[in-house]
């Protein structure tokens, strides 16, 4: 047992910033083995279903894991982090069983991982005054293959890696697909103007 | 100065994610606008985390067969980080009668659930706010002299003044005040010299109470379309 716990906040902070500059496994490691049993005792209560428990324990794990570098010490603990990032899983969770699409996701609520700048580059990031009821008419006009991707992304929020996922195509497919339609809807824009 | 907040179990509700998908966007718009409560949920979201993780000792962690660490620990090394999701640029404006309003932060991200704003007797315009559940949630607007007639609900409404001030028989609304009525209630909103957007969760239908605005009652379906 090393001295100090991951309980200990200011060690648990050393840890998460230790993955977020080195990816230091052993560091990751020491996170895992305090939180991940701890998230499965409380998931397991709240499904009430090994699966799924496993599910939130593995995926909130790899957010920490992969968005270390998002965590702001001096907005909270680690521990109060880790939760905000289980909360969200757990929420898009009961959401997802309902398969309604308009639903509100948690990344709506508490963007708790949103990267504050790369998360809009240029090539995704629409104007902002562009709504996307007004895009649906557009979209009507562009090649099937394109909108479909559009719509995945954008409506239904997807992310290309999901898209990808669900249309069994390599994801630089849908990257390009994605390029290629908002620079046709652009177009289209502009010509409406 | 808002002087009319959520009340520590909405707060402590929608910190855990489990108010109705409208109410959690009336009291998310609520803690933008609001350092007060904004300081309150981040001390209730330590307070959840402690329940969640602390107390080794009063809650031993069951070492459980089906979390084999190790596979796990392998698994997250090997995979990929999640593409962002929600790249729905978040917009912060909102125009309506020649006005321009500035969204918070909630209502921003959520700006493509905004409906179309139509226009209701009474110089009131609405926009329904699609987000999913068995609430309604609306933009309501009244422009300055406009009144609600007099109604009680069926279910709960809460109300949120998103920018400028309407008053009832009880109280005067400003900017953040997030106000919470159930059926006992009656009230009739009003403006006067100043307009006022709000946004509305209603649990059931409107129902009016007063003389002739009883007619008015197929209008209540308005708000619920
Ligand atoms: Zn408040």
């Amino acid at each position: 047992m090393p001295p100090a716990q991951p309980d200990n906040a200011e060690h648990a902070a050393e840890l998460l910033a230790k993955v977020a500059s080195e990816q230091s496994r052993a560091a990751f490691s020491e996170l895992f083995r305090y939180f991940a049993p701890r998230l499965q005792a409380y998931a397991t209560r709240q499904f009430g279903n090994e699966q799924t428990a496993m599910d939130l324990v593995q995926e909130t794990m790899s957010n920490v894991w992969h968005k270390a570098h998002l965590f702001k010490p001096d907005r909270g603990s680690a521990a109060t982090w880790i939760f905000t990032i289980a909360r969200n899983i757990r929420f898009d969770f009961l959401r997802k069983n309902k398969h309604r699409q308009y639903d509100l996701s948690a990344d709506d609520l508490w963007p708790v991982l949103a990267e504050t700048n790369d998360s809009l580059d240029d090539d995704y990031a629409l104007d902002d005054d562009l709504l996307l009821q007004q895009l649906s008419v557009f979209c009507e006009q562009l090649p099937n293959a394109q909108r479909t991707v559009i719509e995945l992304i954008y409506i239904e929020g997807k992310s290309q890696q999901e898209v990808a996922d669900a249309l069994q195509i390599p994801l630089g497919t849908v990257k390009s697909r994605t390029r290629l339609a908002l620079q046709k809807l652009k177009e289209l824009i502009k010509h409406d103007d | 100065m808002i002087k009319f907040h959520p009340s520590e179990q909405h707060l402590v509700l929608y910190t855990a994610g489990e108010l109705s998908p409208a109410m959690l966007m009336m009291v998310g718009t609520h803690v933008d606008m609001c350092s007060h409560c904004q300081a309150h949920v981040r001390d209730i979201e330590q307070q959840l985390a402690r329940k969640l993780f602390g107390d080794v000792e009063k809650q031993p962690v069951e070492r459980n067969s089906s979390l084999d660490e190790q596979a796990m620990l392998q698994a997250i090394f090997n995979s990929q980080p999640a593409t962002e999701t929600g790249v729905v640029a978040a917009n912060d404006s909102l125009y309506l009668e020649g006005n321009h309003f500035k969204l918070p932060a909630t209502l921003a991200r959520n700006s493509h659930r905004i409906g179309d704003w139509s226009r209701l007797p009474g110089k009131l315009w609405r926009a329904p706010v699609t987000v999913g559940g068995e609430e309604m949630l609306n933009f309501i607007y009244m422009a300055e002299n406009a009144s609600l007639p007099e109604h009680t609900h069926k279910g709960n409404e809460a109300t949120l003044v998103v920018n400028g001030v309407f008053n009832d028989e009880n109280n005067e609304y400003r900017d953040g005040d997030f106000v919470l009525l159930d059926n006992h209630h009656k009230h009739s909103p009003a403006t006067q010299n100043e307009d006022c957007l709000t946004l509305a969760a209603l649990e059931g239908p409107l129902h009016f109470t007063s003389g002739l605005s009883r007619l008015l009652n197929p209008f209540s379906s308005l708000f619920f379309k």
